[in-house]
């Protein structure tokens, strides 16, 4: 029994170790990916079509589920605060509290999700696949850093496009939920929408673009590091997407404290 | 000289890959690299052509040497054209940036498929062609910037006999066009006998043989005759 235990325990530090060599590896190589992507910015090499094509599915691609989700979202919260506000005699508060929600935390999120479950994981698959069929090992072949041609435009197209997917989904989310207080708590979309200004303040609105531009460079430098270190075969692309999409929304969930720690606390 | 490989060393895992290897290849010649599976003819492929990097030893080739290669499963673009893959280098490539106007583009890509036999085929994606047509345009892709030095990982594998003739009578020819030196590392006699000078044959990291191709097939060197005859009698144990 004593032995099984040592045996367990030995297995399990091993286990723990892995992991923790797995998290610095990609860790290492994110960064070191980061600080390429960045060289190649600066020294203004940018392959702008490529960054065109990028960025329509940054935009296009994550946008319906992107204004699902956020529209939903703020449905709910609505239909559950007005009601409530309305009883209190606060509903004319309703959409000042919708405006602080949506703008500050849940739209740049919830959009952060949609493009991950969109975007990002395939942009994973996709790289993974190119290196485990020698499309990568071809490119360095042919002399084309795969960072510069592949990394850098998705990374362009992240960083500019998200807080466009954002702004979209915000206003969407709070049109949404101008309604739902117009059905659910008889609050007229003129208050709705009087109550939403005092709740909007430039300042919201700028952090809110900066956050969401850091969330889509992070998710695309995510994914596209995670995919382009795969070696062996479909199980590692798998892999590679899973391990991309955990790593994005665990970056993401950092991103949003560190910003909420810098600018609100 | 075109290429030289002098003394690399490749280790994975602490597992000797490739051990002291060594050889020339001169313009206008074939070298095939033969063996069993996993005897490093990939790894060292990967190295002439710079995927990989060697512990020890250096490739020495010209300072202005253009090394291409063509891979095994081809290793097309799958999301480019036939034309927009082998153009590639020629508008991704830094150096060549801008070099070529789009008619001159379409001329060299034109010119490299009609010397690989596909012609008509350009706006084709890779998943739309056969294995064997898929060969050539990489083969197409691999020559478009004109090189001097062609690798070739396992060209004729998974093809049918007649299509083989076809891919080696294409590396004999390319190399007559470019007068490149060229390593295709095969398994397959056929390939040797058609498309190759000389040889060298690895196992376990080490040359065992390295003469010409009438000498592999002569049965002397006892690493060769196993391989020739495809016997499991032999100094080589392939459980290795």
């Amino acid at each position: 029994m004593f032995e099984l235990n040592k045996t367990l325990t030995y297995q399990g530090l091993v286990l723990f170790w892995k992991q923790i060599k797995d998290f610095l590896i990609t860790l290492g190589e994110i960064g070191v990916n980061f600080s390429r992507v960045v060289r190649y910015i600066l020294n203004l090499r940018i392959n702008i079509s490529e960054t065109i094509e990028q960025s329509k599915r940054f935009a296009f691609d994550s946008l319906p589920i992107s204004l699902t989700i956020v529209g939903m979202t703020s449905i709910i919260i609505a239909m559950q605060l007005a009601p409530e506000l309305a009883r209190q005699g606060g509903a004319s508060y309703t959409g000042m509290l919708s405006a602080l929600v949506m703008v500050r935390e849940l739209a740049a999120v919830m959009s952060g999700f949609a493009i991950i479950s969109m975007v990002g994981s395939s942009f994973a698959s996709e790289i993974a696949s190119m290196a485990v069929t020698e499309q990568l090992s071809a490119m360095k072949v042919l002399r084309v850093d795969p960072i510069e041609y592949l990394i850098v435009p998705r990374f362009c197209a992240g960083v500019l496009f998200m807080p466009v997917v954002f702004i979209i989904s915000a206003t969407f989310g709070l049109a949404c939920a101008g309604l739902v207080s117009n059905q659910t708590a008889d609050l007229s979309l003129l208050n709705y929408v009087t109550s939403m200004w005092h709740g909007l303040y430039v300042r919201d609105i700028f952090i809110a673009i900066l956050k969401s531009s850091f969330f889509g460079g992070t998710i695309a430098l995510i994914s596209c590091s995670c995919g382009y270190a795969t070696r062996g075969g479909a199980k590692e692309v798998g892999l590679a997407t899973t391990k991309a999409v955990v790593w994005s929304f665990l970056a993401i969930a950092m991103w949003d404290f560190i910003f909420a720690s810098i600018f609100y606390l | 000289m075109t290429l030289e490989v002098k003394n690399l060393v490749k280790t994975f895992d602490k597992r000797k890959i490739l051990n002291n290897i060594s050889f020339k290849v001169e313009n206008g010649e074939t070298l095939g690299v033969i063996g069993f599976s996993g005897s490093g003819k990939s790894t060292l492929l990967k190295i002439i052509a710079g995927i990989l990097y060697e512990d020890s030893g250096s490739i020495i080739f010209p300072k202005d040497s253009e090394v291409a290669m063509a891979f095994q499963y081809s290793a097309l673009f799958d999301f480019l054209s036939v034309y927009e893959n082998i153009a590639f280098p020629l508008v991704e490539r830094k150096e060549l940036r801008g070099k070529y106007t789009q008619e001159e583009i379409s001329k060299i890509v034109h010119e490299k498929l009609r010397m690989v036999g596909l012609e008509g085929i350009e706006d084709k994606y890779p998943s739309e062609l056969s294995g064997g047509m898929q060969k050539r345009v990489g083969f197409a892709r691999a020559i478009v910037t004109n090189p001097n030095i062609i690798l070739y990982d396992e060209p004729t594998a998974g093809l049918d006999p007649v299509t083989s003739t076809m891919i080696e009578n294409y590396i004999v020819q390319l190399k007559k066009d470019l007068n490149a030196a060229c390593v295709v590392v095969t398994h397959q006699l056929s390939t040797i006998k058609r498309a190759v000078d000389k040889v060298i044959m690895l196992y376990q990291g080490d040359i065992v043989f390295r003469g010409s191709v009438e000498e592999l097939l002569s049965g002397v060197n006892p690493y060769a005759k196993q391989f020739v005859n495809a016997s499991i009698q032999g100094p080589m144990n392939i459980a290795t």
